[in-house]
């Protein structure tokens, strides 16, 4: 080791507390590097955390994120900020200053997640946890295994004049509701941008009449809907009436690989809707699933999954891209419409419900950091010390976003040293 | 069903050159067909012409009714994830199946700015011939009418000049046309026997033939265009001045063949003395009305294009070209009177010169230009019900 770094101890500040920023976390840490975790919502664990399970092993992705939650609460090295944003990063490599705002959480570290606050708050607030399918109080748990374990409070809809019912019902003193925005500065060797992504917008793809047809969803939603943890408690109903869903149609390149919306194939939604048509399979041996695709793409020893899937009797295949959506008449059903390139006939197929498998959109497209570099579409460039990972630089799954937050790990390392 | 496919890399080539250059960017979603209001669900376009012409499939494209019941909406267009621009990859294989059936070597001059100025020289040269040697590039020896007013009769006479000019033009092109669309027909019936799909010309030709024509008055299946929706009431337009036209034309050929010369007097009902007729004559209320009404759609077929280009892609040089040619048409036609009656002989007799000479380049090269596509897919609309595809 330089005589410079033992000086300076390696800081490393990761923006992003999801799968990607957290294994950058831990991996570094563990190394000796110290760490700062900068997360924009009040809980850990990002777009996992809302996974029902993981493709193809179909086991649950909580466990996974609760090993990554053990390794962090047991370093000493990692400080974590929730419902904190990134503002500004300047400077250079071994000396970044980042400035960060942090939201209040209107919650201190009394609080003992007892759900008191939340049963006295009279507020609703849409769950977006839950893609908005149903709603919690305004003080609330974002989700049971939420980490950290701490209730927040929706300002936004929080309603002032309820006489602080949550802080009357708090035992532990742990609300406080005076609590204001604030400002902090960090001095870091190196950033390593995690920041994810976001199912791209489905309301803009017109012909797929999301919003205006009922009981079509997104991939993302079907997560919530199939998870024990969902508004339905794991039971995949479609939302307009509740009828257990018997009949599905998955639409895939739902905006991916469309230069009028996302111009990249985005990786994840051809194994994401196989996975899903097993969600269905499982809870009514009658039901049936049907994929239309461009292209199934699987890439590498994930094929295996595909024969798997296709291997079902009750799972069908179309090669040609839906490009209308209509309501069946007098009903809630959903008719789509697409070629098939096989027989070179326009079909109609009717489901009780159709999957969007919607893309996956940077998080650099909607809000990018000031002093960081993005591709045309949003996505995080690594620059010098600024060290881009997960899907926030490239589609990836969640293995992949592992892997890669393990090399920018190294990288970030590096630049701390001053190599 | 095996099947030997012969690539033809040069009709892929040449589609390219055609204002299809986005064609091999297509990637077979099939967004396309799904989103096309006009297609019929069996076999629908243009997915599958999209492949055709990536693979070169000539003998599949050329002799197929589809690529012409395609009326460019541009939908197809709009939607494509990326870029390929079906709508125009399909105008450029219009334009390649008006090349193909044309007899003559204009088809490929018509395409092709290059031979532009050749084009143009033939009119130009030809009516040069009929007055220059009488010394009529000097305005002031062009014989005046008897009120003293300008007579474009007497500038470039109607018998024979214009007559016999237009009158061998309208033959070369109608025996153009006929060679074309038998041509056409026979490639059509071939694809149909050589599909293996089993379908057969059935029915009767005049029904065929009857429903066709309602449909083009009407232009139902062009109001199905979603993205340039606009288009088909200016098409509508251009299409009722073009017959208001031609009812004119007969009109005045009535007037001056069985009245003026054959001394017929029944054909004179309205007829109010000789050419130039007043303007309350019917002939030229008509003729004015209908003048203006292609005026007005011209303008509209320009300002929709320039409204969807983005969209719907810029067009080709092709397309241009056509609509130039009606515009000058329509604006030197209606100049050209308005100067008679000024009696503003310097810019009369120049500006009814050039509107000659665009009349002679709408109908001589009316079979290679855009302006075969009223024969050729009214052929191919007519083919498409009476075998059977459901439209």
């Amino acid at each position: 080791m330089s005589e410079q770094s033992n000086k300076q101890p390696n800081r490393i500040l990761v923006i992003g507390g999801g799968f990607s920023g957290l294994t950058t976390a831990v991996d570094a840490a563990e190394t000796g590097a110290e760490v700062i975790v900068i997360e924009k919502n009040p809980y850990l664990g990002g777009r996992v955390a809302q996974l029902n399970k993981y493709f193809p092993k179909l086991c649950p992705p909580i466990c996974g994120l609760e090993l990554n939650f053990k390794r962090l609460k047991n370093s000493p090295l990692i400080s974590v900020y929730t419902m904190a944003e990134v503002e500004n990063v300047s400077g250079g490599p071994g000396d970044y200053t980042v400035a960060v705002k942090l939201a209040p959480r209107f919650v201190n570290d009394n609080c003992v997640a007892c759900n008191a606050c939340s049963e006295a708050c009279p507020a609703e607030r849409p769950n977006e946890y839950n893609l908005g399918m149903d709603t919690t109080k305004a003080a609330y748990l974002p989700f049971n295994q939420a980490f950290p374990q701490k209730y927040v409070i929706d300002s936004a809809h929080c309603k002032a004049d309820c006489g602080k019912a949550c802080q009357n019902a708090c035992k532990y003193e742990a609300i406080d509701l005076n609590m204001k925005q604030e400002s902090v500065t960090f001095k870091v060797s190196s950033i390593v941008v995690a920041t994810g992504w976001n199912p791209y917008d489905a309301k803009k793809i017109d012909t797929l009449s999301y919003g205006s047809v009922k009981n079509v969803i997104t991939n993302m939603m079907m997560e919530r809907l199939a998870s024990p943890s969902g508004p339905t408690g794991g039971k995949i109903v479609r939302p307009s009436d509740g009828k257990p869903v018997e009949n599905i149609v998955f639409v895939q390149c739902a905006g991916s690989r469309d230069e009028n919306h996302l111009p990249f194939c985005s990786y994840i939604c051809c194994l994401a809707s196989l996975k899903q048509t097993t969600y269905i399979r499982e809870q009514n041996p009658e039901s049936k699933a049907h994929i239309f695709y461009i292209d199934i793409r699987t890439p590498g020893r994930y094929e295996k999954f595909y024969w798997k899937v296709k291997d079902d009797p009750n799972v069908s295949f179309t090669k040609g891209k839906v490009a209308k959506i209509v309501q069946a008449e007098g009903s809630d059903d959903v008719i789509v419409e697409a070629e098939d390139m096989q027989t070179g006939k326009k079909v109609k197929v009717r489901a009780d419900m159709v999957v969007l498998a919607t893309g996956m959109q940077p998080a650099g497209a909607a809000q990018k950091i000031n002093g960081v570099n993005y591709t045309e579409e949003g996505f995080a460039l690594s620059n010098q010390g600024v060290i881009a990972a997960g899907c926030g630089r490239n589609p990836m799954d969640v293995a992949r976003s592992g892997q890669d937050a393990t090399s920018a790990v190294l990288k970030a390392i590096k630049t701390g040293l001053g190599r | 069903m095996e099947q030997i496919i012969k690539p033809d890399l040069n009709f892929v080539n040449d589609i390219i050159a055609s204002g299809g250059e986005s064609l091999k960017k297509c990637y077979q979603c099939s967004t396309c067909t799904v989103v096309c209001n006009v297609t019929p669900d069996e076999k629908p376009f243009p997915r599958k012409e999209m492949l055709y012409a990536q693979w070169g499939m000539k003998d599949k494209l050329i002799g197929n009714p589809d690529v012409w019941l395609c009326h460019q909406c541009s939908d197809c267009t709009a939607y494509c994830p990326r870029g390929a621009k079906p709508g125009e990859v399909l105008g450029a294989i219009r334009k390649m199946t008006i090349s193909e059936y044309s007899p003559t070597p204009f088809a490929k001059m018509a395409g092709d700015p290059k031979y532009l100025l050749v084009l143009f020289a033939i009119p130009v040269l030809l009516f040069l011939s009929y007055i220059v040697p009488k010394g009529y590039l000097d305005f002031s020896q062009i014989p005046r009418g008897e009120d003293g007013g300008i007579v474009y009769a007497k500038f470039m006479p109607v018998f024979p000049q214009i007559d016999v000019t237009f009158g061998l033009a309208a033959l070369f092109a109608l025996a153009c046309f006929v060679v074309g669309i038998k041509k056409y027909w026979s490639a059509m019936s071939a694809q149909l026997d050589g599909s293996g799909a089993g379908a057969q010309l059935k029915g009767n030709l005049i029904g065929s033939v009857t429903a066709t024509i309602i449909e083009i008055l009407t232009h139902k299946r062009f109001q199905k265009c979603n993205v340039t929706k606009d288009r088909s009431t200016a098409h509508l337009l251009v299409f009722y001045a073009f017959a208001g036209l031609a009812i004119t034309t007969t009109w005045a050929i009535i007037y001056l063949y069985g009245n003026e010369f054959l001394g017929i007097t029944a054909f004179s009902l309205f007829h109010f003395g000789e050419s130039p007729y007043p303007l309350y004559d019917p002939m030229k209320i008509l003729g004015n009305a209908s003048a203006l009404t292609l005026l007005i759609g011209i303008t509209l077929v320009t300002l929709n294009r320039m409204k969807n280009a983005e969209k719907a892609g810029k067009g080709s040089y092709y397309d241009w070209l056509f609509i130039s040619v009606i515009f000058v048409i329509v604006a030197t036609g209606i100049l050209s009177e308005v100067l008679r009656l000024a009696d503003i002989a310097v810019l009369a007799y120049p500006v009814y010169f050039i509107h000659l000479v665009f009349i002679f380049f709408l109908f001589a090269y009316a079979p290679f230009s855009k302006m075969a596509h009223m024969v050729y897919r009214a052929a191919a609309m007519v083919f498409a019900r009476h075998s059977d595809r459901e439209v």
